[in-house]
């Protein structure tokens, strides 16, 4: 016979109580867990988007209120009379003491083109850069290389930012000449326009060097041609509409090389997304701090739960706590027996908790996330769970087991 | 030569009730000795529960001294008390007050519980007393398996496990009918015999007649102040 054979066939005994007091640990746990899993996998999906956007660095002109949206990027409006960009403002960011944290620069320059009764949107770049800052853009007629990454990476096998494959489209193959053009696979649909047809603008004749796969982008709706060309075609010799920039923050601060491009482009706007990165983040962590108090108040209402029970439990157990009293246990004794049978409870509330919260997280997460959500199970997490129920079980038999070793014997036994 | 185990001297025990107080013990003094059995008799209120849990080192006085074997059992802190009962007191308690999730040997070895004996040895000594009170086929069973006088040898085997030299008991016979009360006493006499001091609080007059000495309590004092008088060791002791 051992203090904790006491505790356990106590616990066999009181299965109503105990039923009680697990249900409200895994509640609490459960709570924890799912919110916790649920808010790391929309980090985890969050960072994966921002990785597919190539581009963390946009230079635009300085223009006041006047702007319209370029694929969710707000520059200023074309047609309104502003500073305006030049190829040699490119050429002024390698110039930078920090250039080295600079992987690649894209001058475009936008604008409108009639096509028939079309209106089309015209991008000019240097498009081994663009699809270099784009990984999404595929050829149609280009191979599929290394299918089935997403799928990894939503299953939480690699999201790291390096790993991210950004020159899947074979880039040298992209120097096209002045008279082709890249469609976007609505453009080409719309206009019913395959690879080695040509169209006209402004008179002057391109031939479809190839067009792009639909990927759900603005680039669907785009007509991409060499910076030069547009530059001509539209009439607008030098000059670019925005620059993006892919820069390796890894490699240096970001705050002084922000700073360096300013002063490179006084006449700019030097916008870096990943202010929007950390406007994300601080989103994110507001919502994680109000899912950790929604967790920490059920936790709460679970340990008072506990507590209560446990302390009624007590109550009823007093003649039999006077007997353990009355034949040589100590009060550290009893102590021990209350705290084992709430450590019990724990350990049994973290692991129901963690399977229970991460099923909810699997099963209802990207339901309430309103997006795919990827929620491995994780050995860390189930740890967490179960520390954090035990400590919770701990502290909330902690009364009852002070109040259990405090009983009066003579007392409990009605001698008094 | 007779030796005393336990010497008590002046023992008062006054409890608040509300505004009032109640005294329960007025200076009671008492030596009892080794080997001896004493029956302690009175009417409720009359403080033979108090002093019994007094006894037990269970209920600290508020005057006077009781010492146990030489030691003076309230200048202990509790948690040394509480191994003073462990290693000196068997406690038979009214209604046998036994675990009820627990088998006949596991109630049994609940006084070994916090003792550095062995997993085996515990249980050898839960099974060594359970067959010295005639329990040695139903060791498994649990109390409520067991009927009155059944359950009362379990608690007694309880009381004797850790084979201290002193057992106190509070109306062992008090929920018994009459021939299991006998044979509950005569386990006792036979305890007695083996040395064992026992001081057990009745309102049977009959039990007495298994004793070597009665006490009558009245008003929380020996009778008449003087043991000695109350002494009935008499011719008819049975067994």
């Amino acid at each position: 016979m051992r203090l904790c054979q006491i505790a356990l066939n106590n616990l066999r005994r009181r299965k109503s109580r105990v039923a009680l007091m697990v249900v409200s640990l895994i509640i609490g746990v459960g709570t924890i867990v799912s919110v916790n899993a649920v808010v790391e996998a929309m980090k985890a999906e969050l960072t994966r988007q921002m990785n597919e956007f190539g581009a963390n660095i946009i230079i635009k002109p300085d223009s006041g209120e006047l702007t319209f949206s370029y694929g969710g990027i707000v520059i200023p409006e074309v047609l309104f009379d502003v500073e305006k960009l030049s190829t040699a403002d490119a050429e002024a960011i390698h110039q930078i003491p920090l250039a080295g944290m600079v992987r690649v620069v894209s001058p475009k320059l936008l604008g409108m083109v009639q096509h028939g009764k079309h209106h089309l949107i015209i991008s000019g770049s240097n498009l081994p850069d663009e699809f270099a800052l784009k990984p999404w853009l595929r050829l149609h007629s280009g191979e599929r290389p290394e299918m089935g990454e997403k799928e990894e990476q939503a299953a939480g096998k690699d999201m790291a930012y390096e790993k991210l494959n950004l020159t899947r489209e074979e880039l040298s193959r992209l120097n096209i000449t002045a008279d082709q053009v890249l469609l976007g696979a609505n453009v080409a649909m719309m206009l019913e326009k395959h690879e080695g047809d040509t169209l006209t603008f402004n008179d002057r004749e391109f031939g479809i060097f190839a067009v792009l796969e639909k990927n759900g982008s603005p680039e669907d709706n785009q007509v991409f041609m060499s910076l030069s060309a547009a530059q001509s075609l539209l009439g607008r010799p030098d000059e670019v509409t925005l620059i993006e920039v892919s820069v390796d923050y890894s490699l240096g601060p970001e705050e002084i090389l922000l700073r360096q491009l300013k002063n490179a482009l006084p006449h700019a706007e030097v916008t870096s997304l990943r202010q929007v990165v950390l406007g994300r983040d601080e989103m994110l962590f507001r919502l994680t701090r109000f899912g950790v108090s929604v967790s920490v108040l059920v936790l709460l209402v679970g340990m008072l739960v506990v507590a209560l029970t446990m302390s009624a439990a007590i109550r009823e157990r007093t003649r039999e706590i006077g007997i353990f009293r009355a034949i040589g246990f100590r009060q550290s004794h009893i102590t021990k027996i209350v705290l084992m049978e709430g450590a019990v409870l724990s350990l049994v509330g973290g692991i129901a908790g963690y399977l229970a919260g991460m099923t909810a997280a699997r099963y209802a997460g990207p339901v309430l996330a309103g997006m795919p959500l990827a929620t491995p199970w994780r050995a860390d997490l189930l740890i967490a769970a179960v520390l954090l129920a035990t400590v919770t079980g701990l502290i909330a038999s902690a009364i009852p087991a002070r109040q259990a070793a405090k009983l009066d014997p003579a007392e409990a036994l009605r001698f008094i | 030569m007779t030796e005393v185990l336990i010497t008590m001297k002046e023992l008062t025990k006054t409890y608040k009730s509300g505004n009032d107080e109640v005294q329960a013990l007025r200076g009671v003094s008492l030596d009892i000795n080794r080997g001896e059995s004493v029956a302690v008799m009175g009417q409720s209120g009359s403080g033979k529960s108090t002093l019994l849990s007094i006894i037990g080192g269970l209920n600290p006085p508020s005057s006077g001294r009781i010492e146990i074997d030489g030691i003076d059992l309230y200048a202990l802190s509790q948690e040394k008390r509480a191994d003073f009962r462990r290693e000196y007191l068997g406690f038979v308690f009214q209604q046998f007050q036994l675990i009820p999730y627990l088998t006949a040997q596991e109630n049994v070895m609940l006084p070994l519980t916090t003792t550095g004996y062995s997993g085996r040895k515990k249980r050898e000594m839960a099974e060594k007393v359970l067959c010295r009170v005639g329990l040695a086929g139903k060791m498994n069973r649990l109390p409520s398996q067991l009927s009155g006088g059944e359950q009362e040898r379990v608690a007694i085997a309880r009381a004797i496990v850790n084979e201290p030299p002193l057992v106190l008991a509070d109306e062992p016979t008090g929920s018994l009918d009459s021939r299991t009360g006998e044979e509950i006493m005569e386990l006792f006499t036979g305890l007695n015999r083996e040395g064992l001091t026992v001081v057990m609080v009745t309102h049977n007059p009959e039990n007495t007649r298994y004793m070597d000495r009665t006490i009558l309590m009245q008003d929380g004092r020996l009778a008449d102040n003087s043991a000695d008088v109350l002494k009935l060791r008499t011719a008819g002791k049975r067994c």
